[in-house]
């Protein structure tokens, strides 16, 4: 039995303790916005976030996640209105959408990281995350859109 | 102190025993589908489900309803696989129909009978959607308006439409409202084609920007693809692919070491009347990891297909045999195809030889598809997929039913590109449930597999040959272009035929009937006979263009370097809208005068005269039609590269790509499908590529297979042409330039004439050394 | 390890005589008849119970799945598998019937109730520096808190004159400095504490200090660092890799949260270590322990020189548009950068490559594990996860980036056959499963 906490939920799963976390997200806990691209860690359409930090789910074991507490795009705001998903709503990112909750994901752990990122800084941490429709140009745009933001808050207030 | 604390492994987190408990039973259908699923979807709802309507509802044509609320529900045939069709598509006739936007919704349809021809591929969507929404938008105006008028007693004329409500006579009414009063009115053929359309001055929302109805679920996961399907008590299945795409048949299936994995319960050999699949085993489990796993470990003898040594070199050699011949291939019609007569008597000639390597699809949603036979014993089909029209048949032919028997719902496709015109992968789906008695298989192809099976873009082999005369004046041209054939392989009937009566494959030659005025034109196509029954080539973004104008455009830099011309210049200088270049209403008006005006507008951006570029560095040009003569996306791009000589690596830094679709109907979406076809030509040029070896493609993930990445993205300038002519498509037309302008840029930069795409750096540092042998 | 201390028995078996027998008898000490004995204060064990796991002992004296301190957990060695032993309180199959005394005894000097000599696999000769009061507190606590558990430990599978329990004492004679830690007066009091937890209960040395022909922890290299379990334990001293000094305050705050900020993670067998183990003890035993091991590596805080060092190192990790050139250096872009990059400092759970020890050892081990492994929830730093590669990466792939963050990231020799180090350590950890 593999216990976990995932968007706030606390969850057992009696599974096949090596079952990639990606499939037990998506076939056995049921939530389908974490996607399957690769299968071996290098497009991040899989990533979620463990212990607060981007994973790539399809290359963790469930064994490995015991006790860890999980986030996926469907809890990364009560209401999707996270600075990134704003930013990406905003500027139309999504093209046919498949990797983009991996994006997304990516880029509200990067930017807890690195509040400020310089175009160097988002091509390091985004660079592995493959997108097929190619909308890099604008996933760069709405990562600096929703670090502006983001600044203007923590300024303001 | 509580005893037995102690542990090997202690939670990092304290977690609350009452946490539920979830198991493989415990997982129930995550989405509220009935089994007999409704089989059509919104993109912009959570759980799919189209909206209801309000009412009665007045449906004018089949392409929508409108309910006593107003609300506006529009049929959308085509798939969203990123271009945000169903918006556009809205947009048309929200706009003639004078409605909210706020209050239009769409519903990605079923594939029952009355839709027509469903596919979603050729960048044609838009192009072939446009007059028909506007006339049924004009259809509901007119309608409400005829009904309003009649109300009040008053002369139509003497009342307009905007925003949902009639105004006349100092009355207004609602849409809405008078649907609730009753509104049936249909319109034949002739009476839609008759409407009165707004002049391009009065549209609202075509031209403006607007966000795309399937936006908004692509950032929180609830977006629904294929991948996501989940039917009441389905199994899950994992293919063991044969060692050939065709030819090959099952021997023995020893799945003994496969019994100990938990949730394995058997393996499949499926035997498949209509051939799409042959030699294939499914290995179903109760989980997706459990029939993976048990896949692993199951060993299947083959007798193996007679192409099970071909590699990509022999179906290079097998297209240069077929160009060699001058009687093989079909000749399309350019006008005056005679040219040995003029290359016999040319003062002085230019010939070359281009090839590219097999293209992966990629795209990040491997192919899959949920099959499951329905309480009323129709067959239903989950997937994401292009051209259901192509593969009904397929499914009918491998269930052995009759049409109607089988349904396709079309989930939102995790990329297209092509591939899933191609809707192979959903027979073996079928087939599966058909051997378990209709029980709901959702068949799961792992990357690798995916790969594996892709119906890649074709290698080409192309030789290009221009004829002068004494005053250097080009006289003749002639392009044979060689390469597998999808449409051959899927649907032969589509083939249109040549001058000489042989059919050819559009998709496999269109580009290199070009609308540079050259004198005698041959165009020759030539099918490859090995690549067909090699690995079923595929329909792959932009498809032959992508390889003719890689082709045809390095050589138009060729020839002008040959004779010392500006290769812009000697673009423009045959690119002359006379005789067949003239152009043609409604789709290609202007002709050859629009290619020159965009290839015009991007020398001007690129100021590539005036630009001061440090070594190594150059600028290259290339320009397009687009797709087809028949609907032309004209583009021109200017690409500036550097060339590290030490390395041979290609640094893309800047692009300008001038696009001219007519009419742009999504602003924003048009640009991003112009960003995406542009980086996805500069990926192709560069970075992807791969080789048939024993029959398979050599690259089956992202190890080895190496797309363009946000790292790799250059600067983008794109520019469209601000224009009323009736809208083309944008899906692909960005692709096709970019190959040879880098082709080019790279010439201007360091002086090296590259032929062979991919261009790896490892070729241009063997272009850039003086060969060993010289 | 244990396959030279095992070693270090054959040798004596072939140097035996009489009066080596004669040495070798200790006397069995009589059992305790009544059942758990009770009545310690709870002070008294509470303290054991914080010795116990500063000592770890359960990580040894536990099986996978069994119950915590019945023992039998494999070791495995060149010539076969020892178990480890029974220490709950059950009286037929654990030490129920031990009592103080022989707790003691076994403690300091390595020998059972019975009178049977222990393998220096459980480390008494550190255990022997701890005072009576510290080892009567453990008894306290496994006799009041432990379950007893009836669990026989399984026959060691050790071939015979290995087998042969009597020829310990002669090592023993040779390399146990019995007695407890003795204060060197010339220190602070936080460095005699440390001391004293170091080479006492928590043993360090027993994994960090590389081991002589014989399986004696080597004087002459005292936290030298060595080789366990295909892990290298680091060298603890000036020779440890690191081009970031360890100092007191990073030793303290790595033992208390299994993470370094600008080292990175305790992982294989460190991480219970930690988790199970040295985090009990109190901020100031932490911070002592600390203050010891900072003066083994001779470590100084001097600010300026590690933002130099964590400067170029942060520098070298920026992305390069040439990533596509070298296979290790592309792998590690697509599939490392995403977490392992960092700006302007380096931030927790984001370990920089550059300066982690792991890049930087004679043997590529620890990397090599790390990256086909991952990192499991309860290591390093809790509830933070690293995938696993294994099934992802071929070996030659593993051995790419492997390669280039050596090549790239510091100044050290090319590990060679790397691909073949990857396949074994692979193969190794599959088998162990």
């Amino acid at each position: 039995m593999i216990n976990l906490k995932i968007n706030g939920r606390d969850v057992s799963l009696d599974i096949d303790p090596d079952t990639p976390l990606l499939w037990a997200i998506r076939d056995d806990i049921g939530l389908t916005g974490t996607k399957f691209g690769c299968g071996i860690g290098m497009c991040g359409a899989c990533t979620v976030h463990v212990g607060g930090r981007a994973t790539r789910s399809c290359i963790t074991p469930l064994s490995a996640v015991d006790g860890a507490e999980i986030t996926t795009i469907e809890g990364l705001d009560p209401n999707s209105n996270h600075p990134v998903q704003e930013a990406w709503r905003d500027l139309q990112v999504p093209q046919c959408g498949y990797c983009q909750s991996g994006q997304i994901m990516q880029a509200a752990a990067l930017l807890k990281d690195i509040p400020d990122p310089s175009d160097d800084d988002i091509d390091a941490v985004m660079t592995g995350n493959l997108c097929r429709c190619m909308t890099y140009v604008r996933i760069r745009s709405a990562i600096r859109q929703a670090a502006d933001g983001k600044k203007g808050v923590s300024t303001d207030g | 102190m509580v005893k037995g604390k102690f542990s090997q492994s202690v939670p990092a987190s304290n977690l609350t025993r009452r946490g539920f408990l979830i198991s493989m039973t415990s997982a129930g259908v995550a989405f509220g589908f009935p089994k007999t699923s409704n089989a059509a979807m919104n993109p912009a709802a959570a759980d799919g489900v189209p909206i209801t309507a309000v009412g009665d509802t007045f449906e004018p044509t089949i392409w929508y309803w409108v309910d006593t609320e107003g609300q506006v529900n529009v049929n959308i045939i085509r798939a969203e696989m990123g271009q945000h069709v169903g918006t556009a598509i809205a947009r048309i006739l929200a706009d003639e129909l004078d409605v909210a936007w706020e209050n239009v919704h769409i519903t990605l349809v079923d594939t029952a009978a009355k839709w027509g021809t469903m596919v979603t591929g050729g960048s044609w969507s838009v192009w072939q959607s446009w007059s028909i929404y506007r006339q049924a938008g004009a259809a509901g105006r007119v309608a409400f308006i005829d009904a309003a008028a009649t109300k009040w007693g008053i002369d139509a004329a003497d009342c307009t439409a905007s925003n949902g409500t009639v105004t006349g006579g100092g009355n207004t009414i609602t849409y809405g409202e008078l649907v609730s009063e009753g509104l049936s009115r249909t319109f034949t053929a002739d009476e839609l084609k008759a409407l009165p359309l707004k002049p391009h001055s009065e549209l609202n929302l075509v031209g403006k920007d607007v966000k795309a109805l399937d936006i908004a679920t692509k950032t929180n996961g609830e977006a629904i693809y294929g991948l996501d399907a989940k039917v009441d008590g389905m199994v899950y299945g994992v293919p063991l692919l044969p060692p050939t795409r065709i030819g090959s048949s099952v021997v023995s299936i020893d799945d003994s070491e496969a019994q100990s994995v938990n949730g394995y319960q058997q393996t499949l050999q499926l035997e498949d009347p209509s051939g799409t699949v042959p030699g294939w085993v499914v290995v179903i489990g109760t989980t997706l990891m459990a029939a993976k796993w048990a896949s692993e470990k199951i060993v299947v003898e083959w007798n193996v297909g007679e192409t099970a040594t071909v590699s990509e070199a022999d179906i290079q050699q097998r297209s240069r045999a077929l160009i060699a011949d001058e009687t093989a291939g079909s000749i399309l019609d350019t006008g005056n195809t005679d040219t040995a007569p003029v290359f016999a008597s040319a003062a002085d000639m230019l010939e070359a030889e281009y090839t590219t390597a097999t293209v992966l699809h990629f795209q990040l949603e491997p192919v899959n598809a949920t099959a499951f036979q329905n309480e009323d014993g129709v067959w239903v089909i989950d997937t994401g997929n292009q051209w259901q029209s192509l593969c009904l048949p397929w499914l009918q032919k491998a269930l052995n039913v009759d049409a109607g028997q089988v349904v396709m719902r079309t989930y939102l496709l995790g990329g297209g590109f092509g591939r899933r015109l191609n809707g192979d992968y959903t027979v073996p789906a079928a087939l599966a449930s058909k051997a378990l008695g209709g029980k709901p298989v959702k068949l799961v192809l792992f990357r690798e597999d995916d790969a594996k099976f892709d119906s890649p873009r074709s290698p080409s082999v192309q030789k290009l040959r221009m004829a002068f005369d004494a005053d250097k004046k080009v006289i003749g041209m002639e392009q044979s272009a060689a390469a597998g054939w999808p449409t051959q392989v899927m649907i032969p009937a589509f083939m249109p035929k040549g001058t000489n009566g042989e059919p050819y494959d559009p998709f496999a030659i269109s580009g290199a009937d070009h609308w540079y005025t050259v004198g005698a034109q041959k165009v020759r196509a030539l099918s490859n006979d090995l690549a067909n029954k090699t690995f079923r080539p595929g329909w792959l973004r932009s498809v032959g263009p992508g390889w003719t104008n890689f082709a045809l455009e390095s050589f138009m830099d060729e020839a002008a370097n040959k004779l010392g011309v500006d290769p812009v210049t000697f673009r423009l200088d045959h690119l002359i809208a006379e005789g067949r270049n003239a152009g043609s209403v409604p789709n290609a008006v202007g002709g050859a005068s629009r290619q020159a005006n965009v290839l015009k507008r991007v020398a001007e951006l690129s100021d590539y005269k005036n630009a001061d570029l440090p070594d190594d560095t150059g600028i290259g040009f290339a320009t397009t039609f687009g797709q087809e003569r028949d609907m032309p996306t004209w583009t021109a791009t200017a690409v500036q590269l550097h060339v590290d000589r030490e390395t041979g690596e290609v640094d893309v830094q800047k692009v300008w790509l001038v696009i001219d679709c007519g009419t742009v109907v999504d602003p924003g979406g048009a640009m991003a499908q112009g960003e995406g076809a542009c980086l996805w030509g500069i990926s192709m040029a560069l970075y992807e590529g791969t080789e048939i070896e024993n029959s398979n493609v050599r690259d089956r993930n992202l190890n080895t297979y190496t797309p363009l990445r946000m790292i790799d993205t250059p600067d983008l300038n794109i520019e469209f042409v601000d224009s009323t002519e009736a809208p083309t498509g944008m899906g692909e037309p960005g692709v096709t330039p970019m190959g040879p302008a880098i082709a080019n840029a790279i010439f201007n930069a360091v002086g090296v004439r590259m032929r062979h795409l991919p261009i790896k750096p490892e070729a241009v540092l063997a272009a850039l050394e003086p060969s060993a042998d010289n | 390890m244990f396959r030279s201390i095992l070693l270090g028995s054959v040798v004596f078996g072939v140097i035996g005589f009489i009066g080596f027998l004669i040495y070798a008898h200790e006397p069995a000490i009589d059992p305790i008849t009544q059942d758990n004995p009770q009545g310690f204060d709870p002070e008294t064990v509470e303290k054991g119970r914080i010795l116990a796991a500063a000592g770890y002992c359960s990580t040894c004296h536990t099986a996978e799945g069994g119950a915590p301190f019945a023992g039998n957990l494999p070791m495995a060695t060149g010539f076969g598998t020892i178990y480890s032993t029974n220490i709950t309180p059950d009286v037929e199959t654990g030490i129920g019937a031990w009592s103080q005394v022989a707790f003691q005894r076994a403690m300091h000097e390595g020998v059972d109730r019975e009178g049977q000599h222990l393998f220096p696999a459980f480390p008494y000769n550190h255990f022997t520096k701890m005072t009576d009061e510290d080892v009567d507190a453990i008894y306290a606590f496994i006799m009041t808190d432990v379950d007893p558990v009836p669990s026989v430990q399984k026959e060691n599978g050790l071939p015979f004159p290995l087998n042969l329990r009597f020829l310990q004492a002669g090592w023993k004679l040779l390399f146990v400095d019995s007695g407890v830690y003795q204060a060197d007066a010339s220190e602070s009091d936080a460095w005699n504490r440390g001391a004293y937890l170091v080479e006492g209960v928590t043993h360090c040395g027993a994994c960090h200090t590389p081991r002589n022909a014989l399986g004696a922890e080597r004087e002459d290299d005292r936290f030298g660092g060595a080789e366990v379990e295909q892990w290298i334990a680091p060298a603890l001293t000036a020779a440890n890799p690191s081009p970031v000094p360890w100092t007191a305050a990073a030793f303290a705050e790595f033992i208390e949260t299994g993470s370094a900020q600008l080292h990175g993670i305790a992982a294989g067998p460190m991480s219970p270590v930690v988790h199970a183990g040295l985090r009990e003890l109190s901020e100031d035993d932490l911070n002592a322990i600390g203050v010891y091991l900072a003066d083994q590596d001779g470590a100084h805080d001097s600010d300026a020189e590690v933002a130099e060092i964590v400067n170029a190192s942060l520098a070298e990790g920026q992305p390069d548009k040439s990533y596509r050139m070298e296979l290790g250096e592309r792998l590690y872009a697509t599939t490392c950068a995403a977490c392992h990059y960092n700006v302007e400092q380096i931030v927790l759970g984001r370990p920089d490559l550059g300066i982690n020890s792991a890049t930087r050892f004679s043997e590529p081990d620890n990397l090599i594990h790390v990256i086909l492994n991952g990192v499991t929830s309860p290591e390093g730093i809790p509830g933070v996860v690293m995938p696993s590669f294994r099934t992802a990466m071929s070996d030659e792939e593993v051995a790419a980036i492997a390669a280039y963050l050596r090549a790239s990231r510091t100044d050290e020799a090319a590990w060679p056959e790397l691909s073949q180090k990857v396949s074994t350590i692979r193969a190794e950890a599959t088998a162990s499963e």
